[in-house]
């Protein structure tokens, strides 16, 4: 398969609908070959980044350009992008393999020639025996395989996924997600991949970027971004965090629930006295049953891992995520002491 | 779950069923009375292949029909996509102008239509085509429009532009095969419509079928029940003949295959 992968630039996008502004000055490098996810949640302009980047929806400014051609006067059909959608997409009048070849038909290119690439791109995707069937003769898993292999079929420059996997059910989704990294990785083909779910994001992205309101909030690697997140909605949003009230006791130190942390290589500069909010992962939090002190309120079976909520005095409760094993040990009702780890706390000004 | 049929629901499907099907069988029964009403033959529909005029009005109303057929889904496919697609501002002004042509008179629409017609076309059978057109809208309208709605036309649309179609190629390649049943249902209509219409093609001095029948009538009225007998199981053989052609193209092909 001859595709190439293409550098993917967005320089100060801005996409407005009436007064509500969906995409705000945004920019976004791909390189080529890479894997992008925007993750956020509806409406913050993901999809929208994306249609534009498709050419089915239009920028009111800024400018697009894939391996540095700008893309603004260029329609959709010209651009030799592959796009798969979230709604199952395959045409109802095809058959899978018509599907796949639908792209080099309306490019002339000769049935001999699209049939065999069709049958090489059906058996990429594991669905060389069911070429003959049409979509409603195939499942929710199947339709959007057909979909990718189809989108591939035309050896476009950038590949689009728009929440491919979200009408399907949690296993078919698992496989098909690592399923779409394997080919993307295998073709090396640059890919655009949009979705609300960020354990998704983390699975399958190189980069992953977090939209908040039309602007995108960080870009980073997945372990980076859960690691250093930049602003309390990207580390909200990415992972369980708790949000503490603190007080800043110096310029590196907090009083967080009656502890003071260390917090220089994550705090922003603090002013002695100032009131803060630390960012807390569920992980950096530790417990041990105790006589009296905070109380489990919660506790939640997650298969491997155990999430317990336990109120210290705050509004709402804190997370505590522990190994099931260790689980055991605690139940609703006991008074447990709370310790907290300094290297996973991030602090923001209240 | 299989629901079963109450009585209520079986009498009134039994009572509807009689209420369609009755006046048929009377029609069907009384075209095959044979001379004074004695007896029953096909002696009525022999009859008609033998009367002058009969081959040239039957061609003309199958022209007018065919032309008819074409014209309006040539207009009304695109209209209602773009309607659906992007142009629902224009949905409801557009929904009113489809079903103005019912509270027209006809013979209002005669007169208007008559003098706002090129006067080239004036002088031939193919103006009838435009009539029928504005006649048949409303029924063409809603019927593409309900089965536009029953497929995820943006997406299909979308998911054809990304893979390089050109508008008409996704019209052609895409929406009317998904709109199959659709399109054959607006074309029934309209062919059965401009082969049935009357008034029109009297008022304007046309000799299409049903005016030559309405002229056999009073030569032989048995005769011209059965040419509305015979027009109308035409029209239902070419229905359920269309229907069935890509099924049957389908098992032509698997047929093939196994053979290859």
């Amino acid at each position: 398969m001859d595709i190439h992968g293409s550098t993917v630039e967005f320089n100060g996008v801005t996409r407005k609908f009436g007064n509500v502004v969906a995409l705000n000055d945004f920019s976004l490098k791909i390189k080529p070959g890479e894997l992008v996810t925007l993750l956020g949640p509806s409406g913050c302009g993901k999809t929208t980044a994306l249609r534009i980047l498709a050419g089915i929806d239009k920028e009111h400014s800024g400018v697009v350009e894939i391996d540095g051609k700008d893309m603004s006067s260029i329609p959709a059909n010209k651009r030799n992008i592959g796009m798969v959608f979230q709604a199952y997409s395959l045409f109802p009048n095809m058959t899978a393999q018509e599907n796949v070849e639908y792209g080099l038909r309306v490019r002339g290119v000769d049935s001999v020639a699209r049939s065999k690439r069709a049958s090489e791109l059906l058996e990429l995707v594991g669905l060389a025996s069911q070429s003959a069937r049409r979509s409603t003769q195939l499942s929710g898993g199947q339709q959007q395989r057909v979909a990718l292999a189809r989108a591939l079929a035309i050896e476009p420059s950038v590949l689009l996924l728009d929440e491919p996997l979200s009408a399907l059910d949690a296993q078919v989704r698992s496989q098909l997600r690592d399923e779409i990294r394997r080919i993307q990785k295998t073709i090396g083909i640059t890919t655009l991949f949009v979705t609300h779910d960020q354990e998704e994001a983390m699975a399958v992205s190189d980069r992953v970027g977090v939209m908040n309101k039309g602007n995108l909030d960080q870009i980073d690697s997945p372990s980076h971004l859960y690691n250093k997140p930049k602003t309390p909605f990207v580390a909200g949003f990415v992972g369980l965090t708790n949000v503490v009230p603190a007080v800043a006791q110096s310029k590196n130190e907090v009083l967080v629930l009656d502890q003071v942390l260390d917090i220089s290589e994550h705090a922003p500069s603090l002013v002695k006295g100032e009131e803060v909010k630390a960012l807390i992962r569920p992980e950096a939090i530790s417990i041990e049953k105790a006589a009296k002190g905070a109380v489990v309120i919660t506790k939640s079976f997650l298969g491997p891992m155990t999430r317990i909520g336990i109120d210290v005095g705050l509004h709402d409760l804190i997370y505590v995520e522990l190994t099931s094993k260790e689980a055991k040990k605690i139940d609703t009702g006991d008074h447990v002491e709370v310790t907290i780890s300094s290297d996973s706390v991030m602090v923001t000004h209240a | 779950m299989k629901r079963t049929l109450g009585w209520s629901d079986r009498t009134i499907l039994i009572a509807a069923g009689f209420f369609f099907i009755a006046p048929f069988l009377a029609a069907g029964e009384y075209s095959l009375r044979g001379y004074g009403g004695k007896g029953h033959t096909f002696a009525n529909y022999t009859w008609i292949l033998h009367q002058l005029g009969f081959g040239p009005a039957l061609l003309t109303s199958l022209r007018i029909a065919g032309v008819s057929v074409l014209l309006l889904l040539f207009l009304m496919i695109p209209t209602v996509v773009y309607v659906q697609l992007g142009g629902r501002r224009w949905a409801r002004l557009i929904e009113i102008l489809c079903l103005l042509p019912i509270v027209i008179p006809v013979v209002s629409l005669a007169i208007g239509a008559q003098v706002a017609m090129p006067k080239r076309l004036q002088s031939t059978s193919y103006e009838l085509c435009f009539f029928y057109v504005i006649i048949c809208m409303p029924y063409v309208y809603r019927t593409l429009n309900t089965g536009l709605q029953a497929i995820a036309l943006p997406t299909l649309v979308e998911a054809s532009s990304s893979l390089g179609a050109t508008p008409v190629k996704t019209l052609v390649l895409v929406i009317i095969p998904a709109i199959r049943s659709a399109t054959l249902g607006a074309a029934f209509i309209t062919f059965a419509i401009s082969m049935g219409e009357y008034a029109l093609a009297v008022l304007l001095h046309f000799h299409t079928l049903p005016t030559w029948a309405t002229n056999a009538a009073q030569e032989n009225l048995y005769g011209s029940v059965a040419i509305s007998i015979g027009s109308l199981f035409s029209v239902w053989f070419l229905l359920v003949l269309f229907s069935y052609l890509p099924a049957i193209k389908g098992a032509l092909q698997n047929k093939k295959v196994k053979v290859t």
